[in-house]
């Protein structure tokens, strides 16, 4: 008799874990699809894994990437280190560059792997199989942001280490829990962002290709990627308000060099801490609700899933 | 059976590489390349889209040097704002070839047919990465007007040498799509993540290419790699060419190119003449590579490959 946990193949072999579907024995169908809140976790857990694994093994899998993704951003990031030195600004503004460069990293994740990504799978074919999957597709959501979060770690730390030992940017860190709070809250409204605008771009069709575009260039303008945003007066802070990117960034450098007196006109870093926490919970519920109307929306119209509809 | 020129059994119609065709099948690709690039928008909002990315660089840059202020003086400014509105279309030459491969190898999952067309992979590329090419020079020409008007860049149409800038656009633009082919080259053997490699390319670009600040920052080797780069002499070109007497990218105190000439600057002749060198071992070598890239691709069955993560 095989354990209560496992299945015996066909013909030899090792036994295989059964799936949350199997484990439960039914009577019939209907009473097969009444699955417990367990069963539910679990199933939706194994999609996260599912879908998170691609992204992360991916990485191991396409050695280039590794020189595309850290060598020439840190060139890039060099170029506007340059740009400060050659007009000889305060030093400050260096380490203002390389924060905001490594902080890019997950932006750009955001915007092409996340904000993107719902409508790449329908051109690809998965969507459907993702409706049709007895899974929440929050999940599948919180996979591909928990797998572009590893790739883009990566890039962000890389650049950062070595902008700053090139570069010999001065971090001066007295709050270091509050360092660590502001960039988790960061994160995660980054990415609660990224499942929001993946089921919007999703009803948007073929635009939302060209939207990811104008969504890197515009937003760094916006947020100061390379200059204290507090600079741009009202536009400042309209874009702490509201972009996730903008307020991490500021909360990050006003942490990280305290006493170089260049960062104004924005809130303290608690206070933007406090925005972040509203912007996480502002974009997981509603990400959540689009989701759901998308959902309901390929069931009943039967085309939102389908390639080329 | 009689053989007519251009009739049935003439093997000259099966090669299809005569001048003639082969200008017939860039110029299709153009126009496809054109259409997919702006069908899906109405007129209006395909103009917004044209220019938001580059005039949001060029704001972005401009704002570093506003912040850091008196230190940054007139000729600074200028020479940063039309470096950067000039980017616009370098960065839309690289990505054209390359986000060509991809969309109709992954997402239109065409590219198997397009090379089994008459025309050949490369020809095609070139017409797909000129449209965009195009759009990238509608962009910058809009981010230059919208400096006239509002950043207060002063270009004098009488005091600009057309010939030079007809020039350094004749010779320039060929290597731009080059560089691009080049990448083509390298997204025909990688997955579906390259879509920022032509970002990140031309990011180390913006380094090496004296864009929006002198080849003399530079280390030396840096230095000297930035003279071996045709980008440089064009974007040199068409800065003298549209402001003559301005602040050279090449020459200058420190600079590599004074100290090696003993000259301030390069004169116009010697900009053009480094250009066309420049210019044509980069398409040779770019040529070399896409050709083993897509005899590599044909042998290892890349042309259809899907990737997904």
């Amino acid at each position: 008799m095989s354990a209560p946990h496992s299945r015996e193949p066909a013909a030899g072999g090792t036994p295989r874990a059964m799936t949350p579907a199997e484990r439960r024995r039914a009577p019939d169908p209907r009473a097969a699809a009444d699955w417990t809140a367990r069963q539910t976790a679990e199933t939706n857990l194994r999609a996260l894994v599912g879908r998170a694994y691609p992204r992360v093994r991916g990485m191991f899998r396409e050695p280039s990437w590794l020189f595309f993704e850290i060598f020439l951003p840190f060139l890039g990031t060099s170029a506007y280190v340059l740009v400060y030195r050659a007009l000889r600004a305060p030093e400050a503004y260096v380490g203002f560059v390389v924060l905001g460069g490594a902080l890019s990293a997950f932006w750009l994740n955001v915007v092409w792997s996340m904000a993107g990504q719902l409508y790449w799978e329908k051109s690809q074919g998965n969507l459907e199989l993702y409706f049709a999957a007895p899974m929440s597709l929050m999940s599948v959501l919180l996979g591909m942001a928990a797998g572009g979060l590893a790739m883009s770690s990566t890039r962000a730390v890389a650049v950062l280490a070595i902008s700053a030992l090139v570069y010999a940017v001065p971090f001066h860190v007295a709050q270091w829990w509050l360092v660590a709070a502001v960039f988790a809250l960061t994160l995660t409204a980054l990415y609660g962002l990224g499942m929001m605008l993946a089921s919007l771009f999703l009803l948007w069709g073929r635009e939302a290709w060209h939207l990811t575009n104008v969504m890197v260039e515009p937003v760094y303008f916006v947020s100061g990627l390379n200059f204290p945003v507090g600079r741009l007066g009202a536009v400042g802070i309209a874009a702490i308000a509201t972009i996730p990117f903008a307020v991490g960034l500021d909360a990050m450098r006003q942490l990280a060099f305290p006493g170089s007196g260049l960062l104004t006109g924005t809130p303290t870093p608690e206070a933007e801490a406090l925005i972040l926490v509203a912007m996480t919970v502002l974009f997981s519920v509603a990400a959540h609700w689009s989701m759901g109307v998308i959902e309901r929306m390929a069931r009943s119209r039967g085309s939102l899933s389908i390639r080329w509809q | 059976m009689a053989v007519t020129a251009g009739g049935i059994g003439d093997s000259r119609r099966v090669e299809g590489l005569g001048l003639a065709d082969t200008a017939r099948h860039a110029w299709a690709a153009l126009l496809l390349g054109w259409r997919v690039e702006s069908n899906w928008a109405d007129p209006v909002l395909f103009a917004i889209y044209t220019v938001i990315r580059p005039v949001s660089s060029m704001l972005l840059l401009t704002m570093m040097v506003a912040i850091v202020g008196g230190s940054a003086d007139a000729s600074s400014r200028t020479f940063v704002i039309l470096g950067s509105a000039l980017w616009a279309m370098l960065v839309s030459g690289l990505a054209g070839p390359a986000w060509s491969v991809l969309e109709d190898r992954e997402r239109y999952r065409t590219l198997k047919y397009l090379y089994t067309s008459g025309a050949t992979l490369l020809v095609l590329l070139v017409g797909r990465g000129g449209s965009r090419l195009l759009i990238g020079a509608m962009g910058s020409l809009v981010a230059i007007l919208v400096a006239v008007a509002l950043l207060g860049l002063r270009i004098d149409p009488a005091a600009v040498d057309w010939p030079l800038l007809l020039a350094a656009m004749l010779l320039g633009l060929p290597p731009v799509l080059a560089l691009g082919i080049g990448l083509a080259a390298v997204c025909l053997q990688t997955r579906q993540e390259s879509w920022n490699y032509p970002d990140a390319f031309s990011g180390a670009m913006f380094l090496v290419s004296g864009v929006v600040f002198p080849l003399a920052v530079l280390p030396r080797p840096l230095e000297a790699l930035g003279l071996l780069n045709p980008v440089t002499w064009w974007v040199a070109g068409v800065r003298r060419a549209i402001i003559p007497g301005g602040p050279s990218s090449i020459g200058g105190a420190g600079s590599l190119w004074t100290a090696v000439t003993g000259t301030d600057a390069p004169g116009p002749a010697v900009i053009l003449g480094a250009l066309f060198l420049t210019g044509a071992v980069t398409t040779l070598v770019a040529t070399a590579l896409f050709r083993g890239s897509e005899r590599r691709a044909r042998d290892q069955g890349l042309l259809d490959r899907t990737t997904g993560s």
